[in-house]
Formats: structure tokens, C-alpha cells, sequence
């Protein structure tokens, strides 16, 4: 009996080995999972077995576009208006009759950081640096540098009492990971989908990542890696371009098509033969699997990003017809497609910077954010409207969001500093609420007050929607901690 | 009974809530199944027999009834009266678990007490939970006897003995021996990560010497690449990182730190004891400061250097050097006890101390004396007096000042540490007396005076030059020459108006002459301020001079000096130069003004700005000179010296630590080594978790083996050659990896080859994996050492992998692909199956064109034409596969080469792959040959090539 205890190693993972010999599953998703076990590989699973790829309860959406701002968005200036700021901008919170928002029990206690007591209070409340307008019929109030945004707001649940405990950009990996970047590296929200689900299309890789990431000061690649699920559930980093989609997705110049077939058959045919000796090798049957996926999925990558498919209408819907617009229009488009095509999760990163990302508005708030925000408008937009258009919004998930949000005191400069007390995201389709507003800050948009939220909510939310239960998915000799699983936001389900 | 570590952390994390409603209403509780899980998760860590705090255990029921030192916690009967109850509810004041260790028990979880109090409190018998300190890993290694077992014949040296005691015990039957050609390429790839080429395979199948493979272990072992091979390993185990940060900050680790992986390299090479490396890497600064080749070995702790938070910086000193030497986990302890081990929080501060002092400077190195360019990373104890604090649940923003932290090693792994601080000698507390440091600087100063002597001359001869211009040449043309008159300080006087020059009239004339007059007033001009440079370049290197001379009798290093006479002669020579070049300043800054009001122009507010400027620097300048000039007049005592001192002792913390780590009684230290490097010939260690030996790590299955091992590396210097050449001369090295010889009982008992009754087949790692494709092709540079190159490089340049640059963010991506370690930590190495490895193997230029090289080279030897195809899949298989292919496989590969063949000799008919990543070896033209390519490819991209079967 060799029981199923699971041998983990530093670099944090189950080892593939342990699984392929304990229950003869496992590399690349479910894709492959499936395949093994149509080729009766998979005998004699035991007590525990990797998820089947089925949903656990009926779920209400296939897929996830996963929107991440990098550098913090401020909730003051994009969905949490609060008007105290332009009264009392200038004075300091102690000077306004909401100076309580300091004794505030969320304040301090569960701030962890690793530059301690790098940040102190802002107190010097700092205006509002943009006007607010009700918009849709549901009349909620949205800035005025999300007019597009904005003008979908009626399939939007907005948020607006997010919390989370980290001061510092290590709170980008933590919004992926639910646990602070001090704890270390843990599997992302989208690893756990690709994990828990089966695929749609066995051509594509099942979690895509495009944009630049966050960088390493602040989690780094492992904002969209899996840990100890293991790099087959590792988001595929994917560019936008059809003539260099992914890394080595197409061999140098000069190849062709017909030899490079030639090529692959001939090697299963080669590694099958050698395997005669080897009938119990996993791994081997593995990589045979692996390399007729990625045969597979150099053809089927760049013709999800051949844009000009597309009609003239479409692509302006998501603000093709504009330089400052294209990059992201890009990358929304991109998403719809992989979605279309049965990718289960795509995350999409704005402004990663190679530091602390294009959105840390420290100073000059007013430029920083106009640019930002004009950049991701129109094709977040775009991608919304186009998948109402399409139907597909009843299935899909949007999820917009960042690490944390602005404070509301300003650092002696036109800018705000980190904000984790209180901040919003929002989420829209795949049977979520449109038109509302769930939770709420205080007065001056401090911490967050009415139904708070910790970020691994909206992981349990997702996941819900899916049909997913987190507690079905844990690996034995990985017990996850209360706080990683979150819980459902009830409210805003439709 | 020792509860499987997965079980127990799941009991740890999930406190019985999931005790389901149903099961309290069932009449009795079962205490076994229903109440025993919640002590164990949230009790066991302080009251078991880890820690008695107050006296009390509650891992039996018996231990319950008899309390602690607050009396019984139960009474049997009576829920009412049971401590544990009120101590439970909070009722008593006390409420346990306290809150630092979470929630309380719920209610429904205390009714299951109550009830099972109320019913009699039964619990069937109970072994009581032994006493950590008696754990295996805790008590240092004997050499256990050498086991008579069955089947004698196979034991080749006391390895297999260890190996086959348990075949017998099981049963178990060893698979036979590996063919000759796959033995070798394993033993190869294992010793030195790189294949054998062709020529050793056919030598080795050849030879009929019975000590033929022995011959070759000697060889491997001895050959230069056995190092670099090794030293990838070792680098996983010690965190190798090179720099990472923002643009040119660093924040991460330390530059150069390649010096640290050369020392790594040569060490094994050398066969330097595991014993003296460790204590080298650990305290190379106190055992021979002024060695540089042993200072770099230190890298092991300038690496840990983070910029922003020195409690995270030691943190990961003391996480690392617990989990890389004595497989313990101290992580958790910083912020309370240990909950596994019997290890203190306090404890985990002491260990701490021993790091305290430490921090890091880079040396200058011989030719170049910008530290940014090159130089010598090392640690070194800077601050002996900074003490440390435990730190509460590990906040660094509450130290508790009241408890005194000496530094020390957890007790429970005996002995304890004896700290002398350690006298250094001059040239290591004040490096700046180097003897190659000044002599370069010596050099470079004598190189001004020269340059500046060579300009002196030229501007005497420009200004003679101009003055016969003017002297020699009547009015009339001078115009004409003028042009090509040069200026002392070689830059062209600009004729102005040339056209206007050659005229004749009066007037030009008078200009022409004005301008030559000019031109002689600025090349004396220049001469003058050459003249001053030259006078400052002498009184730098008068200065510098005296400064030596002054450093080093201050020093000690010129035994009789007059120190005071010295000191005195050197803050002369300094004062001259300060005065010399204020003079120089201010003849430069005159010359400056003077041509800035030449070029002021009406109107023109810019140049209007810049003469301003230039009047700010004159008076300043005249400011300056005036204080030297008063400076100089006055006589002082002191001088600014060559270089900045450190402290003269170092504490020797990290010393006595190095010894204890290495001592012969340290439990942990030779068994953590020996895990490591049996993990990587067999492909499965003998202790499960690379990095803790501790409470959760279980009695391994071949603990003999291990503590033979173990034994066997400190009672022979702690020489790894040595166990390397006992491991891969054993009978259980050279067997087979398949099972399709293995017995039937080897199958049912043992399906997972726990007790390696076949060799286990392993991927390579990603280095090996890039390194064989560039050999095979006969293209890798064997070049050793030197800086890191450029990450971004490693798909052209054909050095070894473990030359390239390495850090967060700086990672060649085929390397990343194929597992290699997370510059974080890695104890051991992924083998993972992605759809992008074989992207990479099939599409990476490398690969494409390494096998149009290879094709080319193999084609060479194997014979052109379709007719010599049989003997070029021969050789193919050879040089890629390390094997003769089978007759099917050669069939088959024919097969191939003649179908593409055909199919390229219709070129026009196939489909390019649009590309634009430009092929640096283009495809062959001929159709034969490139089907070869193609073929090459295939067997580059085989399971076996990135296999050790």
C-alpha cells in the first residue's frame, strides 16, 4: 500500500511525479487528464483523486476575463465618489467631524508589510481630482474618466468595501493568491480554475495571461502561476500579435508546414517505439500527449488573434481607430476570442511597469490617471457591450480590478498614497447583479465600513459562479487557510 | 502511532468544525474519533509532549484526569467541576486556546467534552506521545554493521548491502544491470551533465576490461565539468542568485557574485571537504580574511542582502542556512515556539545572533578599481555591539529589550557553541594597503604627471608656433596662414571670414594681425593652465606618495617610521595640491569667463546667462584660493587617508557556528548532505523532504544506509568524490530503469520502487537539457569561470548554462521552461510535462539550428547521399541517443529520410510557416541533406534525449 502522502519539495509544489504514480493523472489540465484516462492510463485512482473537471454544483458562467490594473486605481476618483474630500480638502481628517474614520478597528491591525512603518497616515484630505455624473438607469455614480465604463453600468455590480492588508504593490500578488506576499507563493485564482475545470478546447492553452505582468518587486510571474498545483496550471502567457503569439509558438523562418508535421509524427512514432521497454513510464506518455497539444496549439494561437477576422464595427467598438486605445483594445478583443474559443480563464494586465505599475499615482494624479483611464475605457466597453451583443455576457465573467486604492490624504503633493483600508472593484455578467452597488466606505472614503470585503471574496465568488467549491479543490498535505477561501458575495448574485 | 504529516496539518488547519451536527446527538462520544482531532489541532502544540506548558499533557485521557499543575483538568463524571471546561469557555478568566492561537472551541465542540466528561470520560488505552528529543534525526549517526543478506554476488560494496537487506526483507528481486551504452550516458550526464560523444561510447563498448567503468567514473570525477555539474546543485541547495533590482539598483542579492559560483566550481573540483566548504561559505571572512579566493566563498551570505528590511535579510539567513545544512525548518519559530519541533522561540533568536553582526562589502580587485565594473563581494562582521531582541510574534516593531539574546544553536541538537572573536590582520580591516591597490594608484597618478608633462610640451611649442606666425609673417598674409594655426591645447582657431581674410584691403589686414595677436594670447593662455595642471598632477602624486607612506607607518607596515614626521609630511603634500589645484581652478574658470564675454552677444539673453555663470565660478574660485592660501600656511596633524577601516575583530559567531555544523556529533549536518547527493544519482531521496529532518519527517526507509553514508563522508574528510564514487559504482546505481524484467512481487509490493529495486529514469534538468544539445552538436565552449553573462545571450552564445546570468527577472526563458530553480529556494527540481517544453525543443532557434550543425557534421563522417542514410541514422542515434538505434527504429528513420527527401525535392509544392524570427543557420538546399536536419530534430526532441533512463 503506498497510501496517498504527497512529497512536496521547496520550489513549493506537488511534484509531478507524485501525482502520475499515485493516481495516473496529470499534467496538462484536464485536456490531457481526459485523454489519459480515454486511453485507460488511469487505473486503480484511489481515495483521493485530482478534480474530474466537472463543476460541482450547476454553474452560471464558462469563462473569466480577469482585468487587473497594476500600480492601485483610485477608488475616490473612479467609483466610490465621496464629495467630503472636495469640502474638506486641505484640512486635515482630525479638522472634519469624521475624524472617527482614524480610530477606525480596521485600520491599523492587519496591515503587514516588509518595509515596516514605511507608510504613516495621510492626513491632509486632498480633492477630488475628477467629477462624478449618475449614470444609467440604475443612476449610479461614476467618474468622469470612465465615460464608456460608465455608460454600461447597468451590468455592473460595483463593490466599493474591498479590503485587503498589505500598504505595498506586494498586494498585486496577494489579490491573485489571497495571501499576503509575506506568507510567500500560493496557487492564483486562475491556476485554481484551470485547476477545478475541464477544458473547452483541447487546441488552447485553458489560462491565458496578456499584458505586461506584475513585476518581481511585487509577486512577479507568480501573480499568474500555479505553485504547488504545478506549472501545468500556470497561466500561458500570450501576446496579442499573430505573428509571435507565444514563446516559440512557431519555428524560425523557412520551415514547413508539411515537414514540420512530418517532424511530429515521426517523433511519437520514435518515442513509442522506445517505450516498449518503459510500458509503466507516465512521464513519457505524458510528453507524448504534450507535444501533440503544442502541435496543436501552434496553429490554433495565432488564429485567435487574427483581428482583421473581425468587422470594421467590432473593432472600432473596442477602440481599434486609436493609438492611445489599441494595445488594450487588443487584449479585450483577444479575451472575447479565447472566450469564444473555450479558453476558461484569461487575465489581463494593465500597466505593468517593471516596477510598481503605470497606476501608482503618487504625484500628479490628475495626468496619471486622465491617461490610464482613457487607455482601458473603450475597450473594457467594447468588450462588455460585444459580449452582451453576442449573448455571451450571460456566461462570461468580468472581473475589473487593482491591488488597493488611493488614500484619501494627499502625500504634501497632487497624488495619493497606497490605500488597502477600503477600495472597489466590480464585476459584471456570468450571473452577477447589474446596476448595483454592494457595500460602502466611509464619508471620506477611508476604510471600507458596510459589508467588507477581504479580495478572496471575489475569489469565492468566481469560483461560485462556476460551480466550483474551494474546499473540493484543496490537495491533500496542502491545507489551505480560512481566509484563502473567502466567501461568497451573496448580494450580487443575480 | 506517528500521524502522516498530511493528516496532521489537515487536523491543524480545520479545527473540528467539520464535526457534523449529527454526531452530537448521537448518545455517547466517542473520544477517539470525536474529540482526540481537536486536541491534536489545537492543543498538542503547547500541552503534549513537545511542551508541558503548566505542567499539563493532554495527549492520552489519562493525562487529562491528571491534570497539570493547576490540578486534574477532568473529573470523570462531572463536567461541572472540570477545569478543562471553564478553561475551554473562557469561564475561569482564562480562556485556552488563547487568542494569539486563534478561535475559541464552539460550542457545539465544548458540548462533546461536556458529554463525554458527564459519561465517564472512557478512552480505550493510549500510547503516550514519545518524547521529541528522541527523535531519530536528533542523535548523530553510528555506523551501522554491515547486514548479511541472500543474494551476496551482487553486492559490490557496502551501498548494496544497505540496498538488499531490505530486498530480502520484502522480497524483492533487483532488476538486471543497464546495457553498456545506456550505463555510460547515465553515468555521464549524472557526473558531469553532458553525454558521451560517440568516440567514448565505441571505446567503452569496445573495451573488454573489467574495470572499464570504473576507469570512467575516475575520469568523470576528475574532469573539470565534474564541478560545473555539481555546482548547479549545490547552487539550488545555497540560493545562488545573481543581482536583481530597478535599472541599475540593486536590491537583491550582491554584483559579482559569480566569484562565489567560481569558488563553488573549483572547490569540487578540488574535492575541498563538504566540512571546510560549509565552514568556508559560513565564516570564510574569519578563517582567512585576506584571502580573496577564500572570501568569495562567502557569497553564500551576500547573497541574502536585501536592500529594503534588514529583519527580512536575516530572516532568510537563518531560514536558509537552518534548511539548507541541517534540514530544520526555522521559520515559524520567529514568531512563536515551534509547533513540531523542540525548538524555542527563543532559540530561534539565538540562532539569529550568530548573523547579527554580519553584513557585506566588496573589495576592490586588481585592474580595476571601480566597484560597480568588478570587485570582490564578501561579508564581514560591521556591527559587533547591535544586539538582538526576540522580536513578539516576530513584529519587528516590538522587540522585547527585557530578555539578553546570546548567540546559540537549538539544545536539542546538543553541544553548544564556543564564540572567541577573531584579531584581523591590517590588510583586512584596512584593505586600502593592498600592495596591488597602490601600485595602480601609484601607476595612475605617475600616468597624469607624464600626460600632463606631454601637454606642457606642446603647449610651450603652440605658443612658440603662434608667436613665429606673428613674427615671421608680414601683414599681407598673414590672413592666409592663420587658418591653419593650432593652439597649444589642440583646439583649431577658427578663421573667421576666410573668404574675407585673402582680400587684400587695409583693413583685413589690421584684422588678420589682431587675430594672430589673439591667437598667441590664447596659446599662452592655454599654456599657462597646462602649466598649472601639470604642477597639480606633481603634487597629487607627491601627495599620494606621502599618504602611503603615512598609512602604512600608521599601520605598522614600516616598522621604525617616524609616524608623526610622516603624518606631518603628508598633510603638507596635501596641502600643496589643495592649493595647486584651487590655482588651476582659478586660472580655468578665468579662461572660461574670458570666453564667454567674447561670444556675449547684444540681445542675446543665453550667452548673456553663461558670462553670469562664469562670473559666479571666478568668484567663487577666488574665494576657494584664498582659504587654501590660508590653509596652506597652517601646519596640521592630519591627512585624509587611502581607505575607510573596518572593526579589527570580528566576533567569530559565525566561526564557532561553522565548527558546530561540522563537528562529528552534529546530528543533522552529514545526513542532510548525503540526502542531497543521493537524490540526485537515484532520482528519490532516502529522506522525503530535502529541508526538514525534524518531527514530521518520519524514520526514512533506509536509515542504515543513510548513517553508513553519513558516517562514512565524515570519517573520510568529508570528501564528496569519494561518495560519488561509492554511489555510482554500486550494483544498485548500474541497474536497469526498466521493470519490464521486475518480478511480480516487485510489482505488487513495491509499485513505486520505493526500495529501488530498478534505477529510477529521471528528465534533465533544464542546464543539462541546454548544455547536451549544444555538446552533441560538438558546439559547446568548455571555457570555466568568469562574469555572469548576459541572460539574453544564452540562446547564441554556446557556453555552459551555468554562466549565465540568474536572477528574478534575468532568466534565460528555455532554462525557465525546463524547471530550473527558483532563485527563492529550491531543494529539489520540478520535473513537470508542459505543451511549452516541447514548443521549445521543436521551435527554439537552438535547437533548429544545432541540428543543422549537428546534420552537417554527421553527414561528414556518415557519407553523403541517400545511399549512406542507414549509416547516418547510426551515427545519429549514437551522437544524440547515446545508443544504436533498433532495427525497427532505423527502418523507420530510412523510412523517414527517403519520404521527406522526396517531398523536399518538390519544394515548390509545400507551405512555409510565416516566421519572423530569422533562422541563424538556414535549412540545407540539398534535399537529402535537409531531410537529415529534419531527422536531427526528431531525435533531439525524443523522450530519451532529455531522459536518463
Amino acid at each position: 500500500m503506498s497510501g496517498h502522502k504527497f512529497r512536496t519539495n521547496a520550489c513549493g509544489r506537488v511534484p509531478r511525479r507524485a501525482f502520475l504514480a499515485d493516481v495516473g493523472m496529470g499534467f496538462t489540465g484536464l485536456a490531457l487528464g481526459a485523454m489519459l484516462h480515454r486511453d485507460g492510463f488511469a487505473s486503480g485512482a484511489a481515495a483521493w483523486s485530482p478534480p474530474n473537471g466537472l463543476p460541482h454544483f450547476a454553474p452560471k458562467a464558462k469563462s473569466v476575463i480577469w482585468l487587473f490594473m497594476i500600480g492601485g486605481v483610485s477608488h475616490l476618483e473612479s467609483f466610490d465618489p465621496k464629495p467630503a474630500l472636495n469640502k474638506y480638502g486641505g484640512k486635515s481628517i482630525g479638522e472634519t467631524p469624521y475624524k472617527s474614520v482614524l480610530d477606525q478597528k480596521f485600520l491599523d491591525a492587519n496591515v503587514r508589510t516588509a518595509v515596516p512603518d514605511q507608510r504613516k497616515i495621510l492626513s491632509q484630505l486632498f480633492p477630488l481630482q475628477v467629477g462624478y455624473r449618475k449614470r444609467g438607469e440604475s443612476g449610479i455614480e461614476i467618474s468622469d474618466w470612465w465615460p464608456n465604463v460608465g455608460d454600461c453600468v447597468d451590468d455592473l455590480a460595483v463593490i466599493r468595501s474591498m479590503w485587503t492588508n498589505d500598504i505595498d504593490h506586494g498586494a498585486q500578488l496577494q489579490f491573485h493568491t489571497g495571501r499576503n506576499k509575506l506568507d510567500g507563493f500560493f496557487p492564483t485564482i486562475g491556476s485554481w480554475v484551470h485547476y477545478g475545470l475541464g477544458t473547452l478546447n483541447e487546441n488552447l492553452p485553458q489560462f491565458v495571461v496578456m499584458g505586461n505582468p506584475v513585476a518581481d518587486c511585487c509577486g512577479g510571474q507568480e501573480a499568474h502561476h500555479a505553485n504547488y498545483l504545478g506549472p501545468e496550471h500556470d497561466g500561458v502567457p500570450l501576446i496579442a500579435d499573430p505573428a509571435n503569439p507565444l514563446a516559440y509558438g512557431r519555428p524560425t523562418a523557412g520551415v514547413y508546414r508539411e515537414e514540420q508535421a512530418a517532424e511530429f509524427e515521426m517523433l511519437e512514432r520514435l518515442d513509442r517505439l522506445a517505450l516498449a521497454e518503459y510500458p509503466d513510464d507516465a512521464k513519457a506518455l505524458a510528453r507524448i500527449k504534450s507535444y501533440e497539444l503544442a502541435f496543436r496549439m501552434q496553429r490554433a494561437i495565432p488564429e485567435v488573434f487574427e483581428f482583421q477576422q473581425e468587422t470594421a464595427a467590432t473593432q472600432k467598438l473596442y477602440g481599434f481607430d486609436k493609438e492611445s486605445t489599441t494595445p488594450f483594445a487588443k487584449h479585450c478583443l483577444g479575451a472575447r476570442r479565447l472566450v469564444e474559443r473555450g479558453v476558461r480563464f484569461v487575465q489581463i494586465y494593465h500597466g505593468g511597469s517593471g516596477d510598481a505599475g503605470h497606476w501608482d499615482a503618487h504625484t500628479n494624479l490628475r495626468v496619471n490617471h486622465a491617461i490610464n483611464c482613457e487607455q482601458v475605457d473603450k475597450p473594457i466597453a467594447g468588450l462588455i457591450r460585444d459580449l452582451k451583443q453576442r449573448g455571451m455576457l450571460d456566461e462570461t465573467l468580468v472581473v475589473w480590478a487593482t491591488e488597493f486604492g488611493r488614500s484619501p490624504g494627499s502625500e504634501k503633493s497632487d497624488g495619493r498614497d497606497h490605500h488597502p483600508f477600503g477600495f472597489s472593484v466590480w464585476m459584471a455578467g456570468g450571473g452577477i447583479k447589474g446596476g448595483v452597488v454592494h457595500g460602502a466606505t466611509d464619508e471620506l472614503g477611508f476604510s471600507a465600513v458596510e459589508n467588507r470585503h477581504y479580495i478572496t471574496d471575489i475569489h469565492a465568488t468566481v469560483l461560485h459562479q462556476l460551480g466550483l467549491d474551494s474546499r473540493r479543490l484543496e490537495v491533500p498535505g496542502r491545507k489551505r487557510l480560512e481566509v484563502e477561501h473567502g466567501h461568497l458575495i451573496k448580494e450580487i448574485i443575480a | 502511532m506517528h500521524l502522516p504529516s498530511a493528516l496532521l496539518l489537515l487536523a491543524f488547519f480545520a479545527p473540528g468544525a467539520a464535526l457534523a451536527a449529527e454526531q452530537l446527538n448521537s448518545a455517547t462520544v466517542d473520544y477517539v474519533t470525536q474529540l482526540k482531532p481537536i486536541l491534536v489541532a489545537r492543543c498538542y502544540a503547547c500541552h503534549s509532549a513537545l511542551r508541558k506548558k503548566s505542567g499539563l499533557r493532554l495527549d492520552t485521557a489519562d493525562a487529562l484526569i491528571k491534570g497539570g499543575d493547576g490540578g486534574p483538568a477532568i473529573e470523570p463524571g462531572n463536567s461541572r467541576t472540570s477545569y478543562l471546561i471553564e478553561m475551554l469557555t473562557g469561564e475561569s478568566g482564562t480562556r485556552m486556546p488563547p487568542e494569539s492561537e486563534g478561535a475559541a472551541l464552539t460550542a457545539e465542540q465544548i458540548d462533546l467534552f461536556r458529554q463525554w466528561i458527564d459519561q465517564g470520560a472512557h478512552a480505550p488505552a493510549e500510547t503516550p506521545q514519545a518524547d521529541p528529543r528522541e527523535h531519530w534525526a536528533y542523535h548523530p549517526p553510528a555506523r551501522p554493521e554491515l547486514p548479511r543478506i541472500q543474494n551476496a554476488t551482487w553486492v559490490r560494496n557496502p551501498v548494496d548491502a544497505f540496498v538488499a537487506q531490505q530486498y530480502d526483507e520484502l522480497l524483492l528481486t533487483p532488476v538486471p544491470e543497464a546495457d553498456k551504452a545506456m550505463l555510460l550516458r547515465r553515468v555521464y550526464l549524472d557526473l558531469i551533465g553532458l553525454p558521451p560523444t560517440r568516440e567514448e561510447l565505441s571505446a567503452f563498448l569496445a573495451s573488454d576490461s573489467p574495470t572499464a567503468y570504473e576507469e570512467v567514473v575516475d575520469r568523470l570525477l576528475a574532469s573539470p565539468q565534474y564541478g560545473e555539474r555539481w555546482a548547479r546543485h549545490w547552487m539550488d541547495i545555497w540560493r545562488y542568485s545573481d543581482w536583481s533590482g530597478f535599472k541599475e539598483e540593486v536590491r537583491d542579492s550582491c554584483r559579482h557574485l559569480w566569484r562565489w559560483r567560481d569558488w563553488i566550481v573549483e572547490s569540487l573540483n578540488a574535492d575541498k571537504g563538504y566540512d571546510r566548504m560549509a565552514m568556508e561559505m559560513l565564516a570564510g571572512d574569519e578563517i582567512a580574511p585576506t584571502d580573496p579566493d577564500t572570501l568569495r566563498a562567502t557569497g553564500f551570505l551576500v547573497r541574502d542582502w536585501y536592500k529594503f528590511n534588514r529583519d527580512v535579510w536575516l530572516q532568510a539567513t537563518v531560514e536558509h542556512t537552518g534548511k539548507a545544512f541541517l534540514g530544520v525548518t526555522l521559520n515559524c519559530c520567529r514568531c512563536h515556539d515551534h509547533k513540531f519541533d523542540p525548538i524555542s522561540q527563543v532559540e530561534y533568536y539565538r540562532f539569529r545572533s550568530i548573523f547579527e553582526p554580519y553584513n557585506l562589502r566588496t573589495e576592490r580587485m586588481p585592474g580595476e578599481a571601480e566597484l560597480t565594473k568588478n570587485g570582490l563581494s564578501r561579508a564581514c562582521d560591521l556591527t559587533a555591539d547591535v544586539p538582538t531582541y526576540l522580536l513578539e510574534r516576530g513584529d519587528e516593531r516590538r522587540p522585547n529589550k527585557e530578555i539578553a539574546i546570546t548567540p546559540g544553536t537549538p539544545e536539542v541538537f546538543g553541544s553548544s557553541l564556543k564564540v572567541e572573536p577573531i584579531e584581523l590582520p591590517v590588510l583586512e580591516y584596512y584593505p586600502a594597503l593592498q600592495e596591488f591597490a597602490l601600485k595602480e594608484d601609484t601607476a595612475q597618478v605617475a600616468d597624469h604627471v607624464a600626460a600632463a608633462e606631454k601637454a606642457a610640451a606642446a603647449a610651450d611649442m603652440a605658443v612658440a608656433a603662434a608667436q613665429k606666425q606673428l613674427d615671421s609673417k608680414s601683414p599681407a598674409d598673414a590672413g592666409a596662414s592663420q587658418a591653419k594655426l593650432i593652439a597649444g591645447n589642440g583646439q583649431s582657431v577658427n578663421p573667421a571670414k576666410p573668404g574675407a581674410n585673402q582680400s587684400n584691403s587695409a583693413a583685413n589686414v589690421a584684422d588678420s594681425r589682431a587675430e594672430l595677436h589673439q591667437a598667441v594670447d590664447r596659446a599662452v593662455a592655454t599654456a599657462e593652465l597646462v602649466m598649472k595642471q601639470l604642477a597639480s598632477a606633481r603634487a597629487a602624486q607627491v601627495s599620494l606618495a606621502a599618504r602611503i607612506a603615512a598609512d602604512k607607518a600608521k599601520y605598522g607596515l614600516t616598522p621604525g617610521a617616524d609616524l608623526r614626521q610622516l603624518v606631518s609630511a603628508a598633510n603638507q603634500a596635501q596641502r600643496e595640491l589643495a592649493l595647486c589645484q584651487a590655482q588651476e581652478q582659478q586660472i580655468s574658470v578665468a579662461q572660461e569667463l574670458a570666453i564667454s564675454k567674447a561670444k556675449l552677444k547684444a540681445n542675446d539673453p543665453a550667452s548673456a546667462k553663461t558670462v553670469e555663470a562664469a562670473e559666479k565660478k571666478v568668484t567663487d574660485a577666488a574665494t576657494a584660493l584664498a582659504k587654501a592660501h590660508a590653509a596652506s600656511a597652517v601646519a596640521g596633524e592630519t591627512y585624509e587617508p587611502l581607505g575607510a577601516e573596518i572593526p579589527h575583530q570580528s566576533t567569530g559567531r559565525r566561526l564557532a557556528f561553522a565548527r558546530w555544523l561540522v563537528n562529528r556529533n552534529n546530528p543533522l549536518t552529514a545526513r542532510v548532505a548525503i540526502n542531497h547527493i543521493w537524490l540526485r544519482h537515484f532520482g528519490a531521496p532516502l529522506v522525503d523532504n530535502m529541508f526538514d529532518f525534524g518531527l514530521r519527517s518520519p524514520r526514512p526507509r533506509n536509515q542504515a544506509l543513510l548513517d553508513w553514508l553519513a558516517v562514512e563522508l565524515m570519517e573520510n574528510g568529508w570528501q564528496m568524490k569519494h561518495i560519488h564514487r561509492l554511489l555510482v559504482t554500486s550494483s544498485a546505481y548500474r541497474m536497469s530503469s526498466s521493470s519490464a524484467e521486475a518480478t511480480p512481487v516487485d510489482l505488487t509490493a513495491d509499485r513505486d520502487n520505493q526500495y529501488l529495486w530498478r534505477m529510477n529514469s529521471r528528465r534533465l534538468e533544464a542546464e543539462a537539457v541546454r548544455d547536451s544539445v549544444f555538446f552533441t552538436a560538438g558546439d559547446l565552449d568548455l571555457k570555466r569561470g568568469g562574469p555572469d553573462i548576459a541572460y539574453n545571450l544564452a540562446n547564441d552564445t554556446p557556453r555552459r548554462s551555468i554562466y549565465f546570468q540568474y536572477a528574478d527577472e534575468k532568466m534565460n526563458q528555455l532554462l525557465q521552461i525546463f524547471d530550473n530553480a527558483s532563485v527563492n529556494e529550491c531543494y529539489r527540481r520540478n520535473e513537470s510535462v508542459v505543451p511549452q517544453q516541447a514548443l521549445a525543443m521543436a521551435n527554439s532557434d537552438v535547437c533548429r539550428n544545432q541540428s543543422r550543425l549537428l546534420a552537417k557534421k554527421l553527414s561528414e563522417s556518415s557519407g553523403q547521399g541517400d545511399a549512406a542514410n542507414g549509416q547516418f541514422v547510426r551515427t545519429a542515434y549514437e551522437q544524440i541517443l547515446g545508443r544504436d538505434p533498433t532495427s525497427t527504429e532505423s527502418d523507420e528513420c530510412e523510412k523517414f529520410l527517403e519520404t521527406q527527401t522526396a517531398q523536399f525535392r518538390n519544394a515548390g509544392s509545400l507551405t512555409p510557416i510565416e516566421s519572423n524570427i530569422k533562422a541563424t543557420v538556414a535549412p540545407s538546399g540539398d534535399p537529402t541533406q535537409r531531410a537529415r536536419e529534419s531527422l536531427t530534430l526528431v531525435l533531439y526532441n525524443h523522450n530519451d534525449f532529455i531522459t536518463v533512463r
